[in-house]
């Protein structure tokens, strides 16, 4: 099959964007991204959008683009893992020659904008089970998970920290990222509790921002002359959504599904990944993803990423921008983690932050509460 | 079974479920100390309350009482409120069950976090937070 070529990628600016809504960030991103691929809006004829605050919103970033009759429209909302989703949407539309040039994009003010105040009777039934509890959603969702981890499998909130750890030490390398002062287990276990097993370190951060990806067809990729990135593999799925009391089995996530999947239609093994950029909402969130990807056995994630695997120099570099724990966390990460992959396949980047030659590498995306899964295998054609 | 109903409407500032469409049943049997599942003549045993049974299809499962008793398959303790009205009361135990019929609810546990552990039993009480409804509330056995 045709596959799609990665060929730009950007953020808008991060941190906080006061002057800007989600629409903003979400169009900076896409004609930064164009930019980056060598075209311009006029070659655009897809779009997909996700996480936006408003209703229809690849509608909205359309007109807000003034695009001329995109023929391909995607706003699928899986949460955080909907860009690698869209990744296999677009692939299918290319494959039918439907679209040549996509931009997928993403934008938030999730740290400054308003925040969502709905009733009970405006929202779905579980809510009313929910809400009334306090839980701090995100987070104590994820915590609960975390915690049912521990007691299968006895991992460690000392193992957790080891990936705020290795993670900082990427941020440290990356003048955009939030936090780049380095840290250590202890800091992390010392630092603010906030819903048990958490501390503040094993939470990602709440930045506004947003990203964008350009996917085009393998005709036009040639014609502009790009680096090959090309998504060789895709597969999303689901396991829940509302609530995380919904979830089957809190230790395994959909990400058991949909790697296998991604990893056979690119034909690779583990051995051929050479780097992984993997959700990290929280340390849970990376830790029970990798090994729900098969980068080492199920329980032994807590092992797998002790004394720095997933730092620079580690056997697996993993989230080499700083992750959601570091670097940004606009609401939906799922868009930056492909960026960076991306980045990271190109070669962008210089000295201990750039990955020695690499030509694979995982993006993976996680949405709602532990509950949808997407993952893309991404490679540098030679 | 019939659980305690403690009256907590005055002191009570955090949301409030609302009954409607599947649901009101379970909200009715809860102001009566009663937990309430849906348990479908196809034998399939579900919560939250919907309007098809999620085995086979049929419309409207019938409810069921449940015994009030289960386990706690996880929990956290959390420190930062997750909703309004819930700023007085951290650290609070939010938990999920697993009721002995099968059915897995998200409830408080009112217990001090340190004699928690996975695993162990716990029966329901309510707390009666609006004329419509009482909210679940685990304790340890
Ligand atoms: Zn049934």
């Amino acid at each position: 099959m045709a596959e799609p070529i990665l060929a730009g990628v950007a953020e808008s600016d991060l941190g906080e964007t006061p002057d800007r809504n989600w629409l903003d960030n979400a169009a900076i991103a896409t004609v930064r991204a164009l930019e980056d691929a060598g075209c311009s809006l006029d070659d655009v004829d897809g779009v997909a959008v996700a996480g936006g605050d408003d209703y229809m919103p690849a509608l909205v970033l359309s007109e807000y683009l003034d695009l001329d009759e995109p023929s391909f429209l995607e706003g699928t909302e899986i949460g955080g893992s909907s860009f690698e989703h869209f990744c296999g949407h677009v692939r299918s539309a290319m494959a039918r020659d439907e679209a040549d040039v996509v931009v997928v994009a993403y934008g938030s003010t999730r740290k400054t904008g308003p925040t969502d105040e709905r009733s009970l009777e405006e929202t779905h039934p579980i809510d009313g089970f929910v809400r009334p509890t306090g839980l701090f959603r995100p987070p104590g969702a994820y915590a609960m998970a975390a915690r049912r981890h521990m007691h299968e499998y006895g991992t460690t909130e000392e193992q957790l920290a080891e990936i705020a750890v290795a993670t900082r030490e990427w941020a440290a390398m990356n003048p955009e990222a939030a936090h780049r002062e380095p840290i250590t287990v202890d800091d992390v276990l010392e630092s603010r509790k906030i819903a048990e097993p958490f501390n503040l370190l094993d939470c990602c951060l709440v930045s506004d921002g947003g990203g964008a990806v350009v996917l085009v067809s393998e005709e036009k990729a040639a014609e502009l002359g790009v680096p090959e990135i090309a998504v060789a593999g895709v597969a999303s799925t689901s396991t829940h959504r509302q609530d995380i009391s919904e979830m089957p089995d809190m230790t395994t996530t959909g990400a058991a599904v949909t790697g296998p999947k991604a990893f056979e239609q690119a034909g690779i093994t583990h051995d051929d990944v050479d780097v992984a950029e993997i959700y990290d909402s929280f340390t849970y969130t990376a830790l029970v993803t990798l090994e729900d990807l098969g980068f080492c056995e199920k329980g032994e994630g807590g092992e797998f990423v002790s004394g720095g695997t997933t730092a620079p120099g580690g056997d697996l570099p993993m989230n080499t921008q700083g992750g959601g724990l570091s670097y940004c966390h606009p609401g939906h990460f799922g868009v930056f983690v492909l960026i960076e992959a991306a980045r990271q396949l190109r070669g962008d980047y210089e000295g201990d932050r750039q990955v020695d030659d690499a030509e694979v590498a995982v993006a993976h995306g996680t949405g709602g509460l532990l509950s949808s899964s997407s993952t893309v295998v991404l490679r540098r054609e030679s | 079974m019939s659980a305690p109903v403690e009256d907590r409407r005055e002191e009570w500032e955090g949301p409030v479920p609302v009954p409607t469409g599947a649901t009101v049943p379970f909200w009715a049997g809860a102001l009566e100390g009663e937990l309430r599942y849906q348990e479908c003549d196809c034998g399939h045993r579900q919560l939250y309350p919907r309007a098809v049974c999620t085995a086979c299809g049929s419309e409207d499962p019938p409810f069921a009482a449940s015994d009030g008793v289960g386990t706690i398959y996880t929990y956290t303790v959390c420190h930062v409120p997750g909703e309004p009205g819930f700023g007085d009361r951290t650290p609070y135990v939010v938990g999920a069950i697993d009721l002995a019929e099968g059915p897995r609810l998200l409830a408080l546990i009112d217990a001090e976090p340190e004699s928690l552990e996975i695993g162990a039993r716990v029966a329901v009480t309510f707390w009666r937070v609006s004329e419509a409804a009482a909210i679940p509330v685990f304790v340890p056995e």
